[in-house]
């Protein structure tokens, strides 16, 4: 958790309470309570049924639902017709029930209308549905309205990992440009694998030393045998750190945005010196201001196949770990 | 000075808020003047059964004088004459019928209060919506001075009440929101002052003495008090539940006090119980942070205790009285939402230094307002004041109308008044 930004001397609660409001707001967006999704989700149903946007009296229709006088249903079977109160009359209707027979068939009659009843009792279910209908669509548009927030919120907190991401890459890029590498902790650094790269790497090794002149006041490089296997002895000991090896490999991964890349056409017309170059690693300027000895500028092209060599074979962004690798 | 504190029940053992605040006064005026202690024989606040004998008595040195009740409260009754003028448009008599109901109601009590009205200098009342208050500071309206005790509830919203707080000599109040409700309701500005209650802490509370005592080695927010939905504990579970779950931090809850509400079975929740004095004020000392998750406060003593003894309070801001209080005296924040405590304690418990600048805050504040010297010299004051106020200066208590108008149903019901009182903290 980020600390507060608050001076501990001179604490002012409503500051806090300010704070703690604006991390919330930030974290998950809007704060709604429960009444104001309710309330969005009335809204929105009541949009979403809009008599112009949707239907002329959907929105009516649902409402009135349970509002309309719905008239009794009826039951209707081969005995209606004659059916009677009196049991007198009910026996002459039976009795003359065959000559009635005579005049027309009451048989589909009593079919249809028993047909109709059924239709009637299934219609009425379904009105009773609707209403069910009805708020299974209104929780429906409120978990979308709860779910619309949380997808707003979820993008928020994107935003927010994603500036922090930024963030921190910034961060660790600058950290780069300060740190210190110590002998003994470069020799913990993992070995590489790959054959052909060491083998160029070595290759690079043995040249780097043959040219290297001693300076005033610095210790003459160790034997070419010694240094193969001796961690320390890989170390530059003016960047601290940073052989000659490393320093060149970060001027190829400076060059590998070189001709060809927007940044670095520009650099070429405006005539710029090289140690500019590798301008997106914080690290360049430093070192190249240190070292910068001619003998280096005079390996470059070299170093320029080599380094395509390396991209081709796609380990140019792992060879950080490189000086004290052994086979 | 001769003084009576009139209070509803009295007692060593009688913990309710209003009632330790009564002895509390009246034990620490007894050092400057002559104090008796007029009470009634109850001992439970809900049936005002007379379970304590009638007579006088002497508790911590201070005579105690107490008469019988005459009827016990109905429950049924009373909960009809609540919702009459809570939810209904009623009358006066209506009110006037609740107050009998809702008790405690002591004819002797009054009676005694009459006739011995030139034997004390002053009444001090406590708790303006009982019985003996109203009827009391109406028999006696020129010595009389109120300790409202009120909360934010409909009952601040009858029609009977105005008169009274306009009537008495003064108010003590116990915060400035509540001071803001009453002179709302009263529709007008009330004579008084802020004062509150002050707390006896421990010279040296000794922290480390509770962690070995109960084995508590990781940091941890402590809630004391009667562990109650009323009081706001079941809210505060589930947010602190939640919060662990959220944060995983390592900061424990700790609960003292006897439980109404189950305690969740929860590794990161401790239920220490009824603990002495000592206990508590270690264990408060040794919090991290208190937590006040109650509703309704007129003023939390805890709080001020915590305070008192140099630690942060994290309280319900739905509570005016406790989010102004954290207002005011820096000391603490609030919260009103589980987005709040959870950022809130998140920020107490990872900024020591946050947390010890809110303690040096809040035991500035306590020290500045809570502590019995500064209590007993506003009392002492106050009424010296009013000893010297002309008599033509002096408010007078407002007759009751006649029978008539007592029986017009013209009344609007409280909660409906209470509606229209403004809410949220007062900083000054």
């Amino acid at each position: 958790m980020a600390e507060f930004n608050v001076r501990a001397d001179a604490i002012d609660v409503e500051q806090i309470m300010r704070q703690i409001r604006a991390r919330i707001r930030e974290k998950r967006g809007v704060d709604y309570t429960e009444e104001q999704i309710q309330e969005l989700a009335k809204i929105r149903l009541e949009k979403f049924l809009d008599p112009k946007g949707v239907r002329s009296d959907l929105l009516e229709q649902f409402r009135q639902t349970d509002q309309q006088d719905v008239p009794p249903t009826y039951e209707f079977d081969d005995k209606t017709l004659i059916r009677s109160g009196n049991p007198l009359i009910a026996f002459v209707r039976r009795l003359l029930q065959p000559i009635l027979k005579l005049f027309f068939s009451p048989n589909p009659l009593v079919h249809a209308l028993h047909v109709q009843t059924q239709i009637n009792r299934y219609l009425l279910e379904r009105a009773q549905r609707d209403v069910l209908v009805y708020e299974v669509m209104h929780n429906l548009v409120v978990e979308m309205t709860r779910t619309g927030i949380e997808v707003k919120n979820m993008q928020m907190r994107v935003e927010s990992v994603s500036s922090r991401l930024d963030f921190n890459e910034r961060r660790a890029r600058a950290l780069e440009a300060v740190v210190q590498y110590r002998p003994d902790a470069v020799s913990e650094r993992p070995v590489m694998r790959d054959r052909d790269r060491d083998r160029d790497r070595d290759r690079d090794r043995d040249r780097d030393q043959g040219r290297r002149q001693p300076e005033p006041g610095r210790q003459p490089e160790p034997a070419p045998a010694q240094s193969a296997q001796s961690a320390p002895a890989a170390v530059d000991p003016i960047t601290g750190g940073d052989s000659l090896r490393s320093r060149r490999r970060r001027r190829r991964r400076g060059r590998r945005s070189g001709p060809g890349f927007p940044n670095d056409e520009r650099r070429a017309t405006n005539g710029e010196p090289e140690q500019r170059a590798a301008g997106d690693e914080l690290t360049a300027p430093n070192d190249e201001h240190r070292t910068a000895p001619s003998n280096e500028h005079r390996a470059a092209p070299d170093d320029e196949h080599r380094a395509a060599t390396e991209d081709e074979r796609g380990g140019g962004e792992h060879d950080a770990a490189g000086p004290q690798d052994t086979e | 000075m001769r003084i009576a504190v009139v209070v509803q029940r009295y007692g060593a053992e009688i913990n309710g808020g209003a009632e330790l605040h009564a002895r509390y006064v009246a034990e620490h005026l007894a050092r400057h003047a002559e104090v008796d202690v007029l009470t009634t024989c109850a001992r439970d606040y809900v049936t005002w059964e007379n379970e304590l004998r009638a007579g006088v008595e002497s508790i911590n040195g201070v005579p105690v004088r107490r008469f019988p009740v005459a009827h016990p409260r109905t429950p049924e009754l009373f909960a009809r004459h609540s919702a009459t003028v809570f939810d209904q448009p009623h009358s006066l008599q209506d009110e006037l019928a609740w107050l009998d109901s809702e008790g405690p109601t002591s004819p002797a009590l009054l009676r005694y209060i009459e006739t011995n009205a030139g034997t004390y200098d002053w009444f001090l009342f406590f708790s303006y919506r009982y019985h003996h208050a109203y009827h009391g500071s109406r028999a006696v309206a020129k010595k009389a001075v109120l300790v409202p005790t009120a909360e934010r509830d409909a009952t601040v919203g009858l029609a009977m009440f105005p008169p009274i707080l306009r009537g008495v000599r003064a108010l003590m109040f116990n915060s400035f929101e509540e001071r803001a409700m009453l002179q709302h309701v009263a529709g007008a500005r009330l004579p008084g002052v802020i004062v509150g209650i002050g707390s006896e802490l421990p010279e040296r509370p000794q922290p480390e003495r509770f962690r070995q005592r109960f084995g508590v080695q990781d940091p941890f927010a402590i809630y004391v008090g009667r562990i109650d939905e009323n009081k706001g504990c079941k809210e505060l579970f589930a947010f602190f539940q939640q919060h662990i779950r959220n944060a995983r931090g390592r900061m424990q809850l700790l609960l003292i006090g006897n439980t109404i509400l189950p305690v969740p079975d929860h590794p990161m929740i401790r239920h220490l119980g009824f603990v002495s004095d000592e206990d508590k004020f270690d264990a408060m000392a040794a919090a991290d942070v208190l937590i006040m998750p109650s509703y309704y406060e007129s003023l939390s003593m805890v709080a001020l205790e915590a305070w008192g003894l140099g630690t942060p309070v994290l309280a319900n801001g739905r509570c005016d009285v406790l989010k102004g209080q954290c207002l005011r005296s820096n000391g603490g924040l609030f919260y009103e939402s589980y987005s709040e405590f959870g950022e809130a304690l998140g920020a107490l418990a990872s900024s020591p230094s946050i947390r010890r600048a809110m303690g040096r805050n809040g035991m500035a504040y306590f020290r500045r307002h809570y502590t019995w010297p500064v209590i007993e010299r506003k009392y002492l004051q106050m009424f010296e004041q009013l000893a010297r106020e002309p008599e033509g200066q002096q408010a007078s208590m407002a007759p009751l109308p006649g029978y008539f108008a007592r029986r017009k149903k013209v009344l609007p019901p409280g909660m409906k008044v209470l509606a229209g009182v403004p809410e949220g903290a007062v900083l000054q």
